[in-house]
């Protein structure tokens, strides 16, 4: 099993490698036929009264008259050494930047992934077990509206219903900003409501998932003979079918990273939560090359840490999985 | 499946002849009539510089559809023809164009998107592109595994030993085979399309503001929301939610009869 | 304060985030946090802006406002102007210009404050190696001088009567900056300063945290603690100010509306001198010509615009200079009201004659224009939309584009935009470089290419006149040729709306200018006291 883990492993990491290579590629190339002047967008209200030398200046400075390969070498090599440049728009370090936000965004999309799975689970275990009732009815019909529904969208609706008309949570922030030090039961207020709409949003395709892999596996042959033998059903449903559909289940959370991400950046957005995916938006209506080139490569990592963690989960819950390279 | 296909012949109606019947001057606003709720004169009720929310939601509607089809369109050609190199060309080729597949995979759509948009001002060209650009990876997987099928049957050795050129069976027995799923594929994709076209245009990189788009719409109403009038953003969104519903009920229910293998395939 | 939770805030995020067991990760940096204070005697401000600097040589609260510095003058609510770290109004005579200094003045490290800091801050300013984007408003200054300790010279290069209206700079200690490149001292992101509050903090992006300064020479302030919290978006700051979040904000109209009548909260509406209009570009046959810039005038709703888009909080514009301040023609303001018919008849008598699709046609020129906006902003996009509806009443086509700054600058001299202006301190302020011709086409100065040389006369009479009376008498007439032009479509001025809970005495609203973010009805915060 640990060859094997390794084996997948390292496939994994000779792909990431030429992937991010090409990533940075990708994104230098578009950044190139960008119709956009970096100068300008570095000065902003300042260009107006910038004299075309100071310009010139900095366009030397800064290398842009160089070739264009050459330029591309200059700035992955400077990535490759972790300097990820200056953020345009935030006139700072783009890593002073990230590093900030980082932590939030993975403080609020951990939990979420977490409320998710566990709803997902639950629900859709209830679901299975009692199937075609009125409850799995409502419990199916709303996954499958909600997971039509952009989740800006039902972010709004929540944001309506709990902070503006029940006033019960704060409609966004991370702390109440005249708490001049940071505290657990603040953050904590703050956070339900991103995180339980990032959740929801998120789990409609899990449940559902999850509900019709369990009613497969209560078909079974094992499964029939638990019931036959006379085990409670609850412990039929917990304990024999749950686990079987199980593993499927959770390498296809690993793979749901994505779709995590883009979640991130809507909900992220809405409710102003100081994350990393909030910060992409920002950049992007900024035209704020450097940071946004980051938060991408971030997120391509995610998507592939995310790959990994699947496939490894895999394997260690199926030994007989043969991984074929990443196909 | 009756409702689903009865509400998607009404929206299609709906998109199709009330522009005939009522014209939309994107730009005519009443300020008179601004932030009314819905009474019989205005079923969805007015926005904030008093535009009708039903006559827009269904210019919206028009505009999302229209840009999503030519997404789903754009999206689904690269990925035909990506998927059909590499079904057909085999070993090497199939090999890269694969592991491209994987790439574009590996970098959130809703990202690159933004990151598309970002570098070349918001426009309906740039949301086409990006939407176009992360979305033919799906088409181009399909494509490749019904090739796949197809090489293996026997019609198609028969056409290449007697004569055939590569290209000739590919036009003559493959693309007819493809077609229908590929147009399957494209159909899923527009509600998809649909959904990153109005998340652009409620973040702001979408269509310019001012024109009826469901995304300019939601993102409009969110200001009076919080001032408590609902119908602005609420209307909008259901007009998202309720065609994706429909057609991914019909496509599920076309799907369960006609290929079940393509469960694990195709997830919106 | 306890000090266990100073202690856990630094690990706050850690803790929350072991404890959900998501494994190992780096604690995100913590929000500043203040060792003394807790959130009863602290007062948040919700800001839409923060500044990208906080050092006033690069421009940061260049009209006074700025908590932690004093300028050698400052503004009363009237606006006019009475001395700060000056210790009377300055002697002038033509081109010279002296100050004494107060005697009583230190820095926030205990410094004294002498003229050599003074002279240095204008230096500094005027200096070509530090880019300041102020540096422009000092064009008219040769050299300042500080002879003595307590004397400073400003020596003009030609006289210049708004010269006094810039000496609200903020002073900077010249200790703590000289010999260092400005663009990354670290002065700029923890600055000193003689203003009522110093310096606690600054987390970009989230707050600044400033605390009063108990030997301020102007009398310490009643809020002890002020925290300036930054929400760019104008939901979440109202939201945030229903929730007690903030004690106060300022807000766009119609988010203010809801507050209006609330117990507890005042609605402040003051007036301001922060207009928007339409800008027409000169050069193109439709825009150029006078009788279609006119009939858009005239076709003008502009009461609906106040009453709806700016929900009551505005008042019709007519001119780029404000009503209520001395220097206002009252003889240009128009009607509220529409008047189609006057338009109609501009426009035939001009040869515009309405065509087949309800659009005027003159010489095989459709009466149509393309109408500029910046994209992210839903009140320039309102007006627009009002605009383009009016017009088409009187058969005038405008095509409206929502657009990035970047696209709209190179666009400037061939479409319309709908622009923001506006100061209420002097004439000269952005008129001279909105309509003089020698600025035509400079970035966002004249870019319509209006060139007029009478207007040139008289804006270059208005800024070396040092007479008052002749100075009124010039900018009346200058209204009066840009109004007779229609050189703009001005549309409304905004009434900025400030929501404040609590009963205070001091807050002193005075007219504003474009540009309030670091001001406004804040600006003598300091001087608030809460009623007892």
């Amino acid at each position: 099993m640990t060859r094997a883990l390794a084996r997948m492993a390292l496939w994994r990491l000779a792909f990431t490698v030429p992937l991010l290579f090409a990533v940075t590629l990708g994104m230098f190339a578009l950044a190139k036929a960008s119709p956009f002047d970096p100068v300008k967008q570095y000065l902003g209200v300042r260009a107006l009264t910038t004299s075309p030398e100071i310009t010139a200046q900095i366009r030397e400075n800064w290398g842009l008259d160089k070739p264009v390969a050459e330029q591309y070498f200059t700035w992955l090599g400077n990535l490759v050494q972790g300097d990820l440049g200056e953020s345009r728009s935030m006139h700072r370090p783009v890593i002073e930047v990230i590093g900030e936000r980082f932590g939030w965004t993975l403080l609020a999309t951990g939990c979420a992934l977490v409320l998710m799975l566990v709803v997902s689970l639950a629900v859709g275990a209830l679901a299975a077990w009692r199937r075609d009732s009125w409850l799995d009815r409502t419990i199916t019909g709303t996954a499958y509206a909600n997971e039509a529904a952009p989740v800006f969208w039902t972010a709004l609706i929540v944001m309506w219903i709990f902070a503006v008309k029940l006033q019960w949570l704060p409609p966004g922030g991370l702390t109440d900003p005249a708490a001049t030090t940071l505290e657990f039961g603040d953050v904590l207020h703050h956070m339900v409501l991103p995180v339980a709409v990032l959740a929801f949003s998120q789990s409609s395709w899990l449940l559902l998932f999850v509900r019709e892999s369990l009613i497969t596996t209560l078909r079974e042959d094992f499964v029939l003979g638990a019931r036959a033998r006379g085990l409670r059903e609850r412990t039929v449903v917990v304990r024999h079918a749950l686990r079987s559909a199980l593993l499927p289940f959770i390498t296809l959370v690993g793979a749901r990273i994505p779709e995590l991400v883009t979640g991130a950046i809507l909900v992220e957005t809405v409710f102003s939560w100081p994350g990393v995916a909030s910060a992409s938006v920002e950049a992007a209506l900024a035209a704020d090359f450097p940071l946004l080139a980051a938060l991408t490569l971030l997120a391509t990592l995610a998507v592939v840490i995310g790959n990994l963690i699947a496939d490894s989960a895999y394997v260690i819950a199926d030994p007989r999985v043969r991984v074929l390279g990443v196909s | 499946m009756r409702i689903a296909a009865g509400v998607l012949v009404v929206l299609a109606l709906a998109v199709v002849v009330v522009p005939l019947v009522v014209q939309l001057d994107q730009q005519l606003v009443d300020l008179g009539s601004a932030n009314q709720a819905p009474s019989f004169a205005h079923p969805f009720g007015t926005d904030e510089v008093g535009r009708d929310v039903l006559l827009r939601v269904i210019y919206g509607l028009r505009v999302s559809l229209l840009i999503g089809l030519v997404a789903a369109l754009v999206s689904m050609t690269i990925g035909a023809v990506a998927g059909l190199a590499a079904g057909m060309l085999g070993g090497f080729a199939d090999r890269v164009i694969m592991r491209v597949v994987d790439g574009f995979n590996s970098v959130p759509h809703l990202l690159f998107g933004i990151f598309i948009v970002a570098l070349f001002s918001p426009s309906a060209t740039a949301v086409v592109v990006s939407v176009g650009l992360t979305h033919w990876t799906t088409a181009a997987r399909i494509v490749r595994s019904e090739v796949l099928t197809l090489r293996a049957r026997p019609f198609v050795d028969a056409a290449i030993s007697g004569g055939s050129t590569r290209l000739r069976v590919v036009r003559r027995h493959f693309l007819p085979h493809l077609m229908p799923h590929i147009a399957l594929a494209s159909v899923l994709m527009v509600p998809h399309a649909i959904w990153h076209e109005t998340a652009l245009s409620f973040l702001g990189l979408g269509l310019p503001p001012h024109l009826a788009s469901l995304g300019n719409m939601i993102n409009d109403g969110a200001r009076s929301l919080l001032a408590g009038d609902w119908w602005a953003s609420l209307f909008p969104g259901l007009f998202i939610l309720v065609p994706t519903l429909a057609i991914s009920a019909l496509v599920q229910y076309w799907r369960d009869r006609t290929n079940p293998r393509w469960r694990s395939e195709l997830q919106l | 304060m306890k000090p266990f939770r100073v202690r856990f805030a630094r690990l706050a995020p850690l803790v929350l985030i072991a404890s959900l067991a998501l494994g190992a990760c780096s604690a995100p940096t913590v929000p500043q946090t203040s060792s003394s204070g807790s959130a009863d005697d602290t007062f948040v401000l919700g800001i839409p802006s923060e500044p990208a600097t906080l050092n006033p040589v690069l421009g940061y609260a260049v009209d006074g406002g700025g908590l932690m510095f004093d300028g050698l003058l400052s503004r009363n609510a009237d606006l006019s102007l009475k001395p700060a770290l000056a210790d009377a109004m300055p002697a002038t005579d033509g081109e010279t210009v002296t100050f004494t200094l107060r005697k009583d003045v230190k820095f926030h490290d205990g410094t004294p404050l002498t003229s050599a800091d003074v002279a240095y801050t204008y230096q500094a300013v005027m200096d070509e190696k530090n880019n300041s984007s102020i540096r422009g408003d000092f064009a008219a200054i040769e050299s300042v001088d500080a002879p003595d300790a307590s004397t400073v010279v400003f020596h003009l290069k030609y006289p210049y009567a708004a010269i006094l209206q810039r000496a609200t700079l903020g002073i900077v200690p010249k200790k703590l900056l000289d010999g260092q490149s400005l663009e990354s001292a670290p002065f700029n992101t923890k600055p000193v300063g003689t203003g009522p509050y110093s310096f606690v903090s600054w987390t970009p992006g989230d707050k600044l945290v400033v605390k009063a300064n108990p030997t301020y020479w102007g009398g310490a302030p009643a809020i002890k603690n002020l925290v300036v919290a930054y929400a760019g978006d104008d939901n979440v700051r109202a939201t945030r100010m229903a929730a007690g979040e903030f004690d106060a904000t300022v807000l766009p109209p119609k988010a203010a509306a809801r507050f209006d009548g609330q117990q507890g909260l005042t609605v402040h509406k003051v007036d301001s001198a922060d207009y928007r209009g339409v800008m027409f570009p000169f050069g193109q046959p439709v825009t150029g010509d006078l009788a279609i810039r006119k009939a858009v005038n005239l076709a003008l709703d502009r009461q609906a615009m106040v009453d709806t888009i700016l929900a009551g909080a505005g008042e019709p514009a007519y001119g780029p200079i404000a009503p209520g301040t001395t220097w206002y023609n009252a003889a240009i303001a128009g009607s509220p009201a529409p008047d189609q018919a006057q338009a109609t008849k501009v426009l035939d008598e001009a040869g515009w004659k309405v065509g087949d699709d309800g659009v005027r046609v003159k010489d095989g020129t459709r009466a149509s224009f393309t109408l500029m906006y910046p994209a992210g902003d839903a009140l320039r996009k309102d007006l627009g939309l009002a605009v383009a509806s009016d017009a088409k009443k009187v058969g005038i086509d405008i095509e409206l584009a929502g657009l990035d700054w970047d696209a709209i600058e190179p666009r400037m001299s061939k479409d319309a935009l709908v622009m923001g202006y506006g100061a209420p301190y002097d004439p000269d302020y952005t008129n001279y470089e909105l309509f003089h011709s020698t600025l035509a086409g400079q970035g966002f100065f004249n870019p319509g290419f209006y060139k007029v040389p009478e207007v040139d006369a008289l804006l270059d009479k208005g800024r070396e006149e040092a007479d008052p009376a002749v100075r009124k008498q010039t900018y009346d007439a200058f209204q009066q040729r840009i109004s007779d032009d229609a050189a703009w479509a001005y549309l409304v001025y905004l009434k900025h709306v400030y929501v404040v809970r609590g009963q205070w005495t001091g807050i002193a609203p005075s007219v504003e200018p474009h540009e309030h973010e670091t001001g406004g009805l804040f600006r003598n915060i300091a001087e608030w006291k809460p009623v007892a």
